[in-house]
Order: structure tokens, then sequence, then C-alpha cells
């Protein structure tokens, strides 16, 4: 009886329940449809702003005479070597300054203060040192994905809740028994907090370079159809990287929801 | 159910009369408090105790003001609380200091409210921060303090408002058993020193009976009062008390009528935790 | 009176040793980083001149130093610092402005925030400077573009962290303030702001390193004045002591900016 009143209540209220979704959603076309008419009616220029009609239009031409797919596998190459390099070097390094005391205190600032260090900036750097290669955007990317990864490693692993640690002992466990049974599964979801940011920071830093050198996958299509004063052009692939990018940040949190114990 | 007339000295400082709480409505309606009335003296210091779901802190919240929907009365003179009122000062269950404030600036939080010039309001503050002991941590700030500090500096805050009515939700639940018995000496000496009309709601029942005048037994779901006991233990007291035949005695007797209470609300809490179980 | 049975808490929590590990002492972390430090320089200096490298992608110290002092004596990088920092503080200005505002709009109304939250955050982490051609076509090539972009990163910092913080605030001190019978304005100004004030100093905190950055990258992209368009020069100049140098003095000033609001955000609390 209850489950029927509940089915009949929730029927109506679907807009009721997701209204404020809703409103969001339609606030975001009601926007695009004011551009649209600011535009034709002359208000807005449309060498500033291109009318929403022709960025979508120049989709279809970004994607068929652009290859922006064969430039989304590019990026992807980049960021996945970057993205597992930050994980396989970060993650030990995490758990060595995890066991000395004296290291970790010597230097997980200098790890917080490379995390919030203007990487990217250092590009000119690494065009010296690695050349105009996929080479440096990936070095790059790595040194920017690194730092939360070992600082989320100490964290997690330390997190470790001092009984489980007490469980492991009374077991007479082996000090890598207990790292790879209680400190490391313990630490799991925290880990993957700081992959999730490192992953962040692998992408922003791989477009952006590409965008700054002008070289690789989407960054530099972006830089070239602006330089070629390709407004709608423009514009139609700076919403399809910021959707692509929204897709990647969702999954990340995801897969780190999924990782997160059941409470 | 009508309230136990004490000798009348003098006019009750507060009238609970026949206060009803629900929540809810149709099949989820769930009567919190039901028809619930007693009255605190001038001076008196009476404790509400119950198990845990008797709508404990829904009383608190009603007599605060800070539930004003509710039917029945709580009267202080010839007004009605709907919001709070400035005779009832409330001391929260929970930590409730400002941690951006240190002590000193916490206890003078409700003066400063008022309008009280900053010379006034600190001399003032200090008095009462002096009176829960604490005048050598004025300057200190709540994250340098212990659980126990903390609660002291609540109740100075609450104090310093010079209320007619000194309202407590379970202050001492966070802390240890023998910080307890500390802070409750030092509860029954503020209150003796100030003759402060005190309104205690705990689940602690050595701790009612410790510091209570009067006690308000209430039933578990829907919260009645089950029974109003007087404690006729010797003023001044100190904590010692809880050594004595005539405690144990109160003690026992109470938990006779607790224990039915109390074993009903473990049975719901678990039979509830059964379903949750079943369902995930 | 004496607090008997209550412990002060520490003032600053003891870093605990690990498993079976010894204390450690602070002469003990200093001795590790200065050996680290030296162990680093000492690195540099062999492959400098090693001559694994060609000529001058790794110089030697000493001339990053000179480079580095006829940097800090030269008029012309104070010009650029001058017209960073305007450029970064203006766009701070702009874009934690508007992110309180929304930040508190949208962390007091559950609609608005079911509604619009979702967009301001997953903007938040995508990459900004690929909006600067946009910013361009709107605001021109000079400053003004490199402030909007300043402003919008920094924006997105500032917007989130203070919706949550306005969420966060304990509600036990909202009711403590009910029960003194605040007025609106004194539990906006007595309890929110205070409550609010390290969520919004840690939102403006992120939000400047990111307006930094952006500025800067902005500046390195297309621009003719500012450190950003310096950086450049000596890149394109191949002038390497000189891009050392300059990247090392942008770091330290990040570097220090950063460490000063944190500090701000951490006082008294």
């Amino acid at each position: 009886m209850a489950k029927s009143a509940s089915q009949s209540s929730s029927q109506p209220s679907f807009f009721f329940r997701y209204g404020p979704e809703i409103t969001g959603l339609l606030a975001l076309v009601g926007a695009t449809l004011v551009f649209e008419l600011l535009v034709r009616i002359g208000v807005v220029n449309r060498f500033v702003i291109p009318p929403p009609s022709d960025v979508i239009l120049a989709f279809e031409r970004v994607v068929v005479e652009e290859d922006i797919l064969g430039r989304t596998g590019a990026t992807a190459f980049e960021m996945i070597i970057a993205a597992v390099a930050s994980v396989v070097v970060g993650v030990p390094i995490g758990a060595a300054l995890h066991r000395s005391a004296l290291w970790r205190r010597a230097m997980e600032d200098w790890v917080g203060a490379m995390a919030a260090a203007p990487i990217v900036l250092a590009f000119p750097l690494f065009l010296v040192l690695f050349g105009r290669s996929p080479k440096t955007i990936i070095v790059m990317a790595f040194f920017h994905g690194l730092a939360p990864i070992i600082l989320k490693t100490i964290e997690g692993l330390s997190g470790t809740r001092k009984v489980l640690i007490n469980v492991g002992r009374s077991l007479n466990m082996t000090s890598s028994q207990l790292f790879w049974k209680i400190l490391f599964p313990s630490a799991l979801p925290v880990i993957f907090t700081g992959i999730r940011l490192s992953w962040t920071f692998v992408l922003i830093t791989v477009v952006g370079v590409e965008y700054l050198i002008n070289l690789g996958g989407l960054g530099q299509l972006i830089n070239e159809l602006a330089e070629r004063y390709d407004l709608p052009g423009t514009y139609a692939a700076i919403f399809f990287v910021i959707l692509v990018s929204v897709f990647f940040f969702i999954l990340l949190e995801r897969v780190e929801l999924w990782l997160r114990p059941a409470r | 159910m009508s309230a136990v007339i004490e000798d009348i000295r003098l006019q009750p400082a507060m009238v609970v009369d026949d206060v009803v709480k629900r929540f809810g409505r149709g099949d989820e309606l769930v009567t919190a408090v039901d028809h619930v009335s007693f009255n605190v003296q001038q001076g008196e210091f009476v404790s509400v105790i119950g198990p845990s779901g008797c709508g404990k802190s829904t009383l608190f919240n009603i007599i605060g003001g800070l539930l004003g929907d509710y039917e029945g009365s709580v009267m202080i003179g010839d007004e009605r609380i709907s919001a709070p009122h400035p005779a009832v000062g409330m001391v929260f269950q929970e930590e409730s200091t400002f941690p951006w404030r240190n002590v000193i600036e916490n206890v003078a939080f409700p003066l400063e409210l008022q309008g009280v010039p900053k010379s006034e309001r600190m001399d003032r503050a200090h008095h009462f921060i002096d009176m829960v002991g604490l005048a050598s941590f004025e300057k200190n700030f709540p994250s340098q303090l212990s659980g126990g500090m903390r609660q002291r500096v609540s109740i100075a805050r609450t104090l310093v408002s010079q209320p007619k009515i000194l309202l407590m939700d379970e202050p001492f639940a966070a802390l240890d058993e023998q910080t307890r018995l500390l802070l409750g000496d030092k509860i029954t000496q503020i209150q003796q020193e100030l003759n402060q009309t005190t309104l205690l709601i705990t689940h602690n029942l050595t701790e009612a009976v410790q510091l209570s005048d009067r006690i308000v037994v209430m039933t578990y779901r829907p919260g009645k009062v089950k029974r109003i006991v007087d404690i006729k233990l010797p003023r001044p007291r100190t904590s010692d008390v809880v050594g004595s035949d005539a405690f144990g005695h109160y003690v026992a007797e109470i938990w006779n009528d607790l224990r039915e209470e109390a074993t009903r609300g473990m049975a719901d809490s678990e039979s509830a935790a059964a379903r949750r179980g079943s369902h995930g | 009176m004496a607090a008997t049975g209550e412990m002060k808490a520490p003032a600053r929590r003891a870093v605990a040793p690990a498993i079976g590990g010894a204390p450690v002492t602070a002469r003990a972390v200093l001795l590790v980083r200065v050996v680290v430090a030296l162990a680093i320089l000492a690195v540099w200096e062999g492959l400098s001149r090693s001559g694994l490298f060609y000529g001058e992608v790794i110089p030697s110290l000493t001339r990053i130093v000179a480079s580095l002092g006829k940097l800090l004596v030269d008029p012309v990088f104070y010009k650029n610092l001058q017209v960073t920092a305007l450029e970064t503080f203006t766009s701070l200005a702009i874009g934690a402005a508007l992110g309180v505002v929304t930040g508190i709009v949208l962390g007091a109304n559950r609609f608005l925030m079911r509604a619009f939250e979702p967009y301001v955050y997953y903007l938040s982490p995508t990459p900004r400077i690929i909006l600067f051609p946009v910013m361009i076509m709107w605001f021109g090539v000079g400053p003004a573009s490199k402030v909007a972009l300043g402003a919008l990163s920094a924006y997105f910092a500032v917007a989130l962290s203070t919706a949550a913080g306005m969420r966060q605030i304990d509600a036990i001190l909202i009711r403590v303030g009910r029960s003194f019978r605040a007025t609106g304005w004194q539990m906006a100004t007595k309890i929110y702001l205070p409550a609010m004030r390290v969520p919004i100093l840690n939102g403006i905190r992120l939000g400047m390193g990111t307006a930094i950055i952006t500025v800067l990258l902005a500046e390195t992209k297309l621009s003719n004045q500012g450190l950003g368009y310096m950086i450049m020069q000596v890149y394109t100049r191949f002038d390497m002591p000189g891009l050392y140098a300059i990247l090392i003095v942008v770091f330290a000033i990040a570097g220090a900016c950063n460490a000063l609001i944190g500090k701000l955000a951490r006082e008294q609390v």
C-alpha cells in the first residue's frame, strides 16, 4: 500500500523533484537563445561572439575536416603516458616517505610546494631540454601530476587506523605483509583521491601546453582555428574540449566513489 | 498528570503546561512530546531524565524557543514561549564555542549583541570566567582547551547574560565520568552561589540525582511524564553525596522507573537496526 | 579553581613517529634538507660540467646566480613585474568578488545550488588557458584579456570554496546565535562571516595561485609587456641562465604569495 502511494505521488512530481536541475538546464538553453537573438539583431558583434547556431553547425566541420577524433587520440596518448608514469613513480615515493618519519618531515613540505608551483610556466625550459615534441608535453604533465599522488599516498598510509595495525601485529605479520594486507588497502581510497587530482592536473597541463606551444592534439586545434580567425570553429573546439574534460572528471569521480569503502 | 504542587512560597519561574509536539504527517506522524506538564520554582534545580528517544531534546528546543510551533504552553511569568526568550539561557550538548574567538570574547558574546560597552562587558565576562574556574585561560582559543573546559566556556557564556532560567541539554554528555562529577560540583556550587533556577535535560541518572532538587522522569516514545521525584538530599551539596545511602536509594528508585522505558527503547532501536540490515 | 582532571591540549600536534622509528628532532630534519639541497646542486653542477648536454641547456650554478643578480637590479624587470602584479591583482579582485557573491548565493539556497553548482563545479578544473582566444576577441590583445582570463580562473575556486564553507558552518553555532536572539545583521557579521573567513581565504589562495599562472601563461602567448613576455624574450634569445633566473624569481613570488594568504587563513583559528 505504501509502495503504490509513493509511486502515484512520484509520477506527477517528476518536474517538482528535478525542478532545480531542469531550471539550471533551461537557464543554459535560455542564455544560448538570448545570445542567438542578440547576435542576429546586431546588438552583439558576430565577430566577437558568433551566433550559437553557427557554433553548433561548426561542430560537424571541426569533426570532419579537422580530424578532431585523431587529435583527441593524440592528446589521450600523451595523457595516458604521463598519468601512468606519475602513479608508477608517485606511489612508491609516497610509500617510502611514509616509512621514514625523518624523511617525511623533511620532504613533505617540499612536495607540497611542488604541487602548488606553476610548473606549466616553465614550458620554455622544457622546450629547450626536450625539444618541440610530445616528449616535452608528457614530461611536464608527469611532473605536474606527481606531487598530489605522493602527498595523498603518505596521507592515506598514515591515516590507517592504529587498531588495524595492531591486529596485524597481533597476528605476527611481517612488515611487507602489514603493508600489502593492511596499510595499502586501507590507504587505497585516499590514494585514488590523489590520482584523481593528479590526472586532472595532467589533463590541464597536456591541453594547455599543446595550445601554448602549438603542438599535438586538441590544444593545438584551438590555437590553429583561432589563428585562422575561424570563430565558430574555435568556439566549437573549445566546447568540445570542455565536454571531454568534464566527462573525464565525472569518470574519475565515479571510480573514486566506487573505491570508497561502504559506510 | 498535572504538576505536583510544591509549597507555594513563590510564583513558579516557569510552568510547562500540557505541551504536545508531533513531527511528520499522515502515517508518519510521530508524537515526540505527549502532554507534558511540570513547573520549575525560583532557585530550584530540576532535571528531566529519560532514555534516548523520549523527546528530551524536543522539549529543550521548545523551552529554548527554537521550536516555536507546538501545542500547550511553556509560560514564563505571563508570556508564552514561541521564540528565544531573554529570560532563558541555553547551554547545548554539542561543542558550541566559537573557534574564532578566544575565551573572554566567547563569553562576552551575548553582551556584545546587547551593545554593552567594551570595558563593562569584559569585566562581566571576566567575573563569570572566574566563576567557572578558567581565569588563567581568558586569552586561549577553544582549540587550545579540553572538552570539559570548552563546555565551561559555554556555561559562562550563557550565565553572563544573567538568564532567569538556565536551560542545559546534556552539557556533559561528551565528557568522561570523572570530569563529569567534578563539573557537576562546579555547577552545584555556581547554582547555590547565584541561587540560579536551572533546568537540566539529561539521560544520566547519577548526574541528575547529584544535582537536582526534583527529577522529572519521562517515558520512552511518546515522551510523557512518568513520575516526578523530590530529591531531599541536603544542601549545600558536593559530589561526596554520591557515596551516601540516600543517594543510592534515589538512584535505585528512579532506575526502577527508567529500566522499563530504556528496555523498550533498546528493543526499538534493535529492531530498527535489523530492518536496516535486511534492507541493505 | 584548578582545571582538575583536564589537560590542556598541546598547541601543536606532534608528528607521530613511524612504526618503530626513533623520535625525529628538528635538527635531523634540517640536516636532511640541507643534504638533499646540496646533493641536487652538486648533481646539477656535475651535469653542467660533464658536457653531456648541448651548450647552454644546463648552465653552471655560478652563471645562474650571476643572471639572478643581474635580473634583480634590472629596472626592466621591475617594470614588467609591476605590469604582471597589477594584472594579477585586478583579476583576483574581480574574480574573488564575483566568486564570493556566487558562493554565498549557492551556499544559502538549495534550489540554486542544485540548479547551477554542477556547472561551476565541473567547469572549475577545465584548462582555462584555452579560453584565451575567446578573451582576446572579447577584450582585445592588451592587459584586459589577461585580467579577464585571470578573473575567470580565480572565480571558480573562490565560488566553490565559499559555497562549501557556507554549508559547512556548524549548525550549533547558528543555534547559539538564535538562542541569544541575535538580529539578522548580527548573525551575518558575528557568526556567518567569521565562520566563513577560513574557507573564503582558502578559496582566494587557490584562486590567486591559478590567477598568477593564468595571467603569466597568457602573457607568454600574446603580449608585449609583463613577466610572461619577459620569459618569452629570454627564451627567444636562448639566454638559458636568464631563463632559469626569471623562472626562479617567478616561482619564489608565487610561493610567497601562497604562503602569505595561507598564514592569514590559519591565524587565530
